[in-house]
């Protein structure tokens, strides 16, 4: 029954088996698949062609094919004996050595000893005694012997056949799931091993990103040294002039007091916000992971324009602030924010270095569309976008500088998505270019 | 000469920076006014004194540095302390150039832009000083007849009136009168002091 059920049942299992290999191992190696397949199938093909059942026997085939004669000769020697004793033949002892025979030699020595038995019966116990002959008389009783034999003989063997098919499917079946269970082990160890894998790419693909942001961060901040030297430089300048000053004052022949104590205020207002200032630049460099919160668009385009101040003086370029009157909020990371509006406000005073024909004018304006909606405008005068370089602004590693990192667009325009925004650059009829991104109103939505 | 209050100009777009340097300048006495850009300055009504300007080099809309260029083109004589947050050299040596009478780097410690204040405005006032001799003297000598400066002309050369006389064709009399009026008419004391003034507006009339 088995022998003919497991076939289809071992091509599921297969395939089954075939498939999560394929999936396993279909990237690095397709071969695999195939193999284990092929294997699989001959191996099958063996034990339905009964090779393996018949394999241990055959080695002790002469040992079988021993026993039956044994058998028999035991059975004659007993019956032999029994006749002496009691005159009656015993044949019923021939029929055990055909019994056993055929059980423990299986079929070939089974029939040898049905043979034997027949044979040692007409020769010495039916009548004409040693002779080959059978009396008339005993015939019927001689042809039931035989027939009684030979049914004894095809019965077992039949049996011990089905016997061993069973046991031989019964090993089969061990040995398979055992090979089944090692296998999936594997497989769930090798998908284990990949799940593993693909996480730390996953991770380190995330610290490289994050690096890289820093390191685009820091290039920004490399171009803004000389802004940042200012930015520090300045409020020094005034602490130095107004203590100095205080000083003056206090050392006349008659000290004012008043004028020793307004600029001694100065100086302290200097020095508070020459701290300001590199408190800001600590928190843009710091690796700060996001930090969603409510965030007043306007203050933080306020402390960029503060921190682009020098940039922009430097270039010559007249920043014009103009803010929405709502004072919109958004939800989102204030760093990161500033940053974007840092890096497109850059690009912008970059974008009018060239520029002698008219006025350097960068506008920063917020807007309020609708109700549901902020929207940040940074547009300048410069040099403007041509539809090649507008196809491709938002390209990482794509620069118009000799030395950008062309990661500063790209990067902004991934932190706008992140915060559910969109980013996006035209050109001004007038000259100059227009970047623009907008945000979820939080005040809005959440009313 | 009566001697005028001198004005010190602060042009700086920094606030602080701005009334730091007004109060530290005022300490010492000297009259300040202030302005946020180089247009406010240009745009302003300056009193006729001595003066000097301290000047940030980078400033939004029209630099210290074309500030300087502007008024050296309109004639505006003025000494330029420059200061600057970036001691940039191919800058100070242009500013230099341009005749800028100091160029400081911020931070600015306060008795140096005092003595450079005090010394732009010394030399400011020689410089007023110098002008206001040599219109002086101009107007003197635009006093004199075509004839009598044809004579002085001579004279400064070295010449004896016999030779002027020879020279423009008329008696060494009428020299001696010519002579006589181009003495009184530029309040010269004598020959020497006469030539010295001839030399001066010859100088002036050159730059």
């Amino acid at each position: 029954m088995p022998g003919w059920r497991r076939p289809v049942e071992r091509q599921r299992w297969a395939s089954n088996r075939a498939n999560l290999t394929f999936v396993m191992h279909a990237r690095c190696c397709p071969n695999i698949r195939k193999c284990s397949i092929e294997r699989n199938l001959s191996g099958e093909a063996d034990e339905l062609m009964g090779r393996n059942v018949d394999a241990p026997s055959r080695l002790n085939a002469v040992a079988r094919y021993a026993l039956a004669t044994v058998l028999v000769a035991l059975a004659l020697l007993i019956s032999l004996a029994l006749q002496k004793s009691f005159g009656n033949p015993f044949w019923f002892f021939f029929s055990v050595a055909v019994i056993l025979s055929t059980w423990f030699g299986r079929t070939g020595p089974g029939w040898l000893s049905v043979v034997c038995s027949t044979l040692a019966v007409m020769y010495y116990f039916t009548p004409p005694i040693h002779s080959f002959a059978v009396s008339p008389t005993d015939l019927p009783y001689f042809l039931t012997f035989v027939a009684c034999e030979v049914g004894a003989a095809q019965l077992i063997s039949w049996r011990r056949r089905t016997e061993d098919a069973l046991r031989q499917a019964r090993d089969e079946l061990e040995l398979r799931v055992a090979e089944r269970t090692a296998e999936l082990k594997n497989a769930n160890e090798a998908l284990l091993e990949r799940m593993n894998e693909q996480k730390r790419t996953e991770e380190t693909l995330q610290a490289t990103q994050a690096e890289l942001a820093r390191a685009a961060r820091i290039t920004t901040i490399g171009e803004l040294t000389a802004s940042i030297a200012h930015e520090v430089n300045q409020p020094l300048a005034a602490v130095v002039a107004n203590a100095d000053a205080c000083v003056a004052w206090l050392s006349r022949p008659h000290p004012d007091l008043w004028e020793a104590r307004a600029a001694a205020e100065r100086a302290t207002e200097g020095a508070t916000r020459a701290s300001d200032v590199i408190a800001r630049i600590r928190s843009l460099i710091t690796k700060a992971t996001p930090e969603k919160s409510r965030v007043l668009i306007n203050r933080v385009m306020k402390e960029t324009a503060i921190l682009a101040e020098g940039q922009a003086a430097r270039n010559n370029v007249a920043i014009e602030l103009e803010l929405s009157p709502e004072s919109p909020v958004v939800l989102g990371d204030s760093i990161q924010l500033q940053q974007v509006i840092l890096n497109l406000v850059m690009n912008a005073i970059d974008a009018m270095t060239t520029v002698t024909d008219r006025p350097r004018t960068l506008t920063l304006r917020s807007e309020s569309p609708d109700n549901g909606h902020i929207r940040v405008v940074v547009q300048d005068s410069g040099i403007g976008l041509t539809e090649d370089v507008k196809g491709r602004l938002f390209e990482p590693f794509f620069t118009t500088r000799s030395k950008g990192m062309g990661m500063g667009l790209s990067i902004s325009r991934s932190i706008i998505e992140a915060h559910g925004g969109r980013l996006w650059a035209e050109s001004n009829g007038s000259g100059g270019a227009t970047f623009q991104f907008t945000l979820a109103r939080e005040d809005r939505t959440s009313a | 000469m009566k001697e005028q209050e001198p004005t010190v100009f602060v042009i700086d777009d920094d606030r602080m920076i701005r009334d730091g340097l007004q109060s530290l300048i005022r300490s010492v006495g000297l009259r300040v006014e202030t302005f946020a850009s180089a247009q406010d300055f240009l745009g302003a009504k300056r009193p006729d004194t001595p003066a000097c300007l301290v000047l940030d080099v980078r400033m939004p809309g029209l630099s210290g540095l074309d500030l300087q260029l502007k008024l050296r083109d309109d004639g505006i004589p003025i000494p330029i302390i420059f200061i600057t947050g970036h001691g940039d050299i191919p800058m100070s040596v242009r500013a230099m150039k341009e005749g800028a009478h100091e160029f400081l780097t911020k931070p600015v410690r306060g008795q140096d832009l005092l003595d450079a204040v005090q010394k732009a405005l010394a030399s400011d006032r020689a410089l007023r000083q110098e002008r206001l001799e040599a219109n002086e003297i101009r107007s003197r000598f635009e006093s004199l007849t075509p004839r009598e400066k044809e004579v002085l002309d001579l004279v400064v050369e070295g010449l004896l009136n016999k030779q002027i006389a020879d020279q423009l064709g008329m008696s060494e009399l009428t020299v001696k009168t010519h002579r006589a009026h181009v003495m009184e008419k530029t309040h010269a004391d004598s020959l020497a002091h006469l030539v010295r003034m001839a030399e001066k507006r010859k100088s002036s009339i050159r730059k």
